[in-house]
């Protein structure tokens, strides 16, 4: 078996093609291991996977729990509010006693950016981050690449546009890093209060401010939730508005390809980004992502435990 | 953490030999030179093998934490940092502890001169607060504070209040006919922001500090000063904008000086790419083109000094990810180190003590005294470890960095201290 040449997971930009290969490739294989009757494997018997969630997550962590699971890893669940953080505990303190129980991945969720870099810098585990702050959501940008390949073959040559909230989304960040390693063509669009002001080190992707100009040539788009928040800060003047102007709706994929697939990172606002009837149309695959999502976890935790325990060897 | 370290410096008479030694306008070696303290001491004799024997430095930008954060900082650890760093003097004023009155004025002096510190003679100026607790409810008592002996009025670094508010400050404050010294920096436009705002921040999902922000706040200032006939100062200017403000103010005979904080000088936001909260400095480390903007200001003389914005943190406020840090770096140990080279390549050794030795105390309303030296290697290289910093903290984005030169003695307030 091929080893990845990372020896832990914090974000997309810089990681290579051939790890991003290795990854979707056993993801692959993960992926028919969950169809089958026994979706259990003994991969990662004996070793301890801690979910270190400090922010608000159901499906990510679900997903991550049932990747563990499905791999034979003990598992434990550490949410900040109901944990020593709210007592005042520091991050380094709180990972360093879980350290100490002898635990061997960390999957991290932070609102700040980098917290999966410093926890590595501060122990001796594993580090996945399952999102951090605007940063990257790499496992999320992983199970979309997965879900274009299986739709459409092969993200090399392929369109996909991502519409939305782009500055706040670390889910396109990771898309964005990720799928050009692929060789996807990556096109971003969304209002002009909700995209990155300065986009000099992200120049390899297009940015459309037009959104039928963005996605007339998609093979695949990925609509992003519109957090309700940000029409609180301004950014936004209605949901009616957005949804308008860049909502996914009939008469948007009117202007797109026949076959384009329609991907969302969940959980969806029906109305808002994406339209009822599309996210339940022929063009959804939004429910392929969801399956797809554990079994790029799996791949993800068995690949680096695997770099782990052949380092031991 | 470290523990605190005594002090190595000791009062004694030197005679410095073999130095290259400033003369007021260039450096000429020289066989022996001697530095008399008074006559009951020890004389310390040193050869300074070639190096450089230059004025002591003045910081602007010194906050010493105490009384009220002495769990992070203390008078004894500014001093010691001064001794190591070069420093005969400084323009402090304190977030924490803000000189609102004359009580705490004098308060604040006798606590410099006490006994605690061998009746320190550090020539210490003080900035005090132009209202309240740095708050917007009422003004300071500037007029007493005025004659307390105050160098001026500040804002604590914080953001600047309302426009009403400045409007009223100043216009009572001119009264005094003290200089206002103000970090630019718009509120709302900074809002939840702690790094530059540009390709990086951008790039790493991190809330950036928009240019604006200090523009904005600077051109209202200035409008204020132009209005009122006061004179400003502003602290860390960060960007080219900012300076071409400060030019076209000065066109217009307003009375308007700046400063350019050490680190920015030093770094940019590439920086951030490392995540590491060492860099973690308010106002943020900007773009390479800034920080070029910056040298040009150096170089025409736009910028008047720089600035050490000297701010200790706690290990435990920096062990953290870089968003949940707190902001600040320690300069006054490493700073000659750090940016006399760069700074003798672009404006030569005259402009460069001016910026940091001479017009510094000007700002401040300081006297230099030719008593007070750095002995100096510019060609010897150092990497800096946790113990060249005064004080259980070591904050500073040059820990473990490898700088181009080294002090290797100063001679502050008759204390001779080798490093």
């Amino acid at each position: 078996m091929s080893a990845l040449e990372i020896k832990h997971l914090f974000g997309l930009r810089g990681v290579s093609k051939h790890d991003i290969r290795l990854i979707l490739d056993h993801a692959k294989q993960f992926r028919e291991i969950l169809e089958r009757p026994v979706k259990k494997v003994p991969s990662l018997r004996g070793m301890t996977v801690v979910n270190l969630f400090f922010e608000n997550s159901t499906r990510t962590r679900t997903s991550f729990e049932l990747a563990e699971k499905r791999l034979s890893a003990d598992t434990v669940n550490f949410t900040s509010s109901n944990s020593s953080v709210k007592k005042g505990e520091t991050l380094v303190d709180t990972l360093r006693n879980i350290e100490a129980m002898k635990i061997d991945i960390v999957v991290v969720r932070h609102k700040g950016t980098g917290v999966p870099k410093f926890l590595a810098d501060n122990s001796n585990a594993i580090i996945v981050n399952a999102g951090d702050g605007a940063h990257e959501h790499p496992t999320q940008a992983l199970l979309d690449m997965l879900t274009v390949e299986e739709k459409l073959g092969t993200l090399e040559g392929k369109n996909v546009t991502i519409i939305g909230d782009i500055r706040h989304s670390r889910v396109a960040r990771s898309n964005l890093w990720g799928m050009s390693t692929m060789g996807a063509h990556v096109t971003l669009c969304g209002p002009s209060t909700l995209v990155p002001r300065n986009t000099d080190l992200m120049n390899h992707v297009t940015w459309e401010p037009d959104v039928k100009k963005a996605v007339e040539n998609a093979d695949a788009i990925i609509a992003l939730r519109l957090q309700k928040e940000r029409m609180d800060d301004a950014l936004l003047p209605s949901m009616r508005e957005y949804r308008n102007t860049f909502g996914i709706t009939e008469e948007l994929l009117e202007c797109a390809k026949d076959k384009v697939i329609i991907m969302h990172p969940g959980p969806i606002n029906r109305g808002v980004e994406l339209d009822s009837d599309i996210a339940d149309g022929e063009h959804s695959v939004i429910l392929d992502q969801v399956t797809n999502g554990v079994a790029v976890r799996m791949a993800v935790l068995f690949l680096l435990a695997g770099g782990r325990n052949n380092e031991n060897a | 953490m470290k523990m605190r370290k005594p002090s190595k410096g000791r009062v004694s008479n030197v005679v410095l030999k073999n130095a290259k030694f400033w003369n007021g306008s260039s450096f000429e070696h020289r066989r022996e030179v001697c530095l008399n303290a008074c006559k009951n001491v020890e004389t310390t004799e040193f050869d300074c093998k070639g190096a450089l024997v230059m004025p002591a430095l003045f910081g602007l930008g010194l906050d010493f934490m105490e009384p009220l954060r002495d769990d992070v900082y203390t008078f004894f650890d500014g001093f010691a940092a001064m001794h190591k760093g070069g420093f005969y003097g400084g323009l402090y004023e304190s977030a924490a502890n803000p000189i609102d009155d004359a009580d705490k004025f004098t308060a604040m002096v006798n606590r410099f001169k006490s006994e605690e510190f061998g009746e320190s003679e550090f020539d210490i100026k003080f900035l005090g607060a132009y209202s309240k607790g740095f708050g917007t409810d009422s003004l300071a008592e500037m007029v007493e504070l005025a004659e307390a002996g105050v160098a001026g009025f500040g804002d604590g670094n914080g953001v600047i209040p309302h426009s009403r508010f400045i409007r009223l400050a100043m216009e009572y404050g001119k009264m005094t006919g003290k200089r206002f010294f103000f970090q630019p920096m718009d509120k709302t436009l900074r809002h939840s922001g702690c790094v530059h705002e540009g390709a990086y921040s951008d790039m790493l999902g991190m809330k950036g500090i928009p240019r604006i922000a200090e523009t904005i706040a600077a051109y209202t200032i200035l409008e204020m000063a132009r209005f009122l006939q006061v004179p400003v100062h502003f602290k860390q200017v960060t960007c080219g904008e900012t300076l071409e403000l400060v030019r076209n103010a000065r066109k217009n005979n307003i009375d308007v000086t700046c400063d350019v904080g050490l680190y920015h000088l030093l770094l940019d936001d590439s920086c951030l790419e490392t995540l590491d909260s060492a860099y973690h400095i308010l106002p943020p480390i900007r773009s390479a083109a800034d920080r070029e903007a910056l040298w040009q200001g150096i170089a025409d003389g736009t910028v008047d000094a720089i600035s050490m914005n000297h701010t200790p943190v706690l290990r435990q406020d920096t062990v953290v990810n870089f968003e949940d840090s707190v902001p600040g770096a320690l300069s006054l140990e490493v700073a000659l180190p750090s940016i006399w080279n760069k700074l003798v390549k672009r404006v030569g050794e005259a402009r460069a003590i001016e910026l940091l030795s001479t017009a510094p105390a000007r700002l401040a309303g300081s006297a230099p005294t030719i008593d007070n030296v750095v002995v100096f290697a510019p060609d010897r290289p150092h990497v800096v470890v946790e113990g060249d910093f005064a004080g259980h903290v070591c904050n500073s984005p040059l820990l473990g960095k490898t700088l181009p030169s080294s002090i290797l003695a100063t001679y502050i307030n008759s204390v001779w201290t080798e490093l």
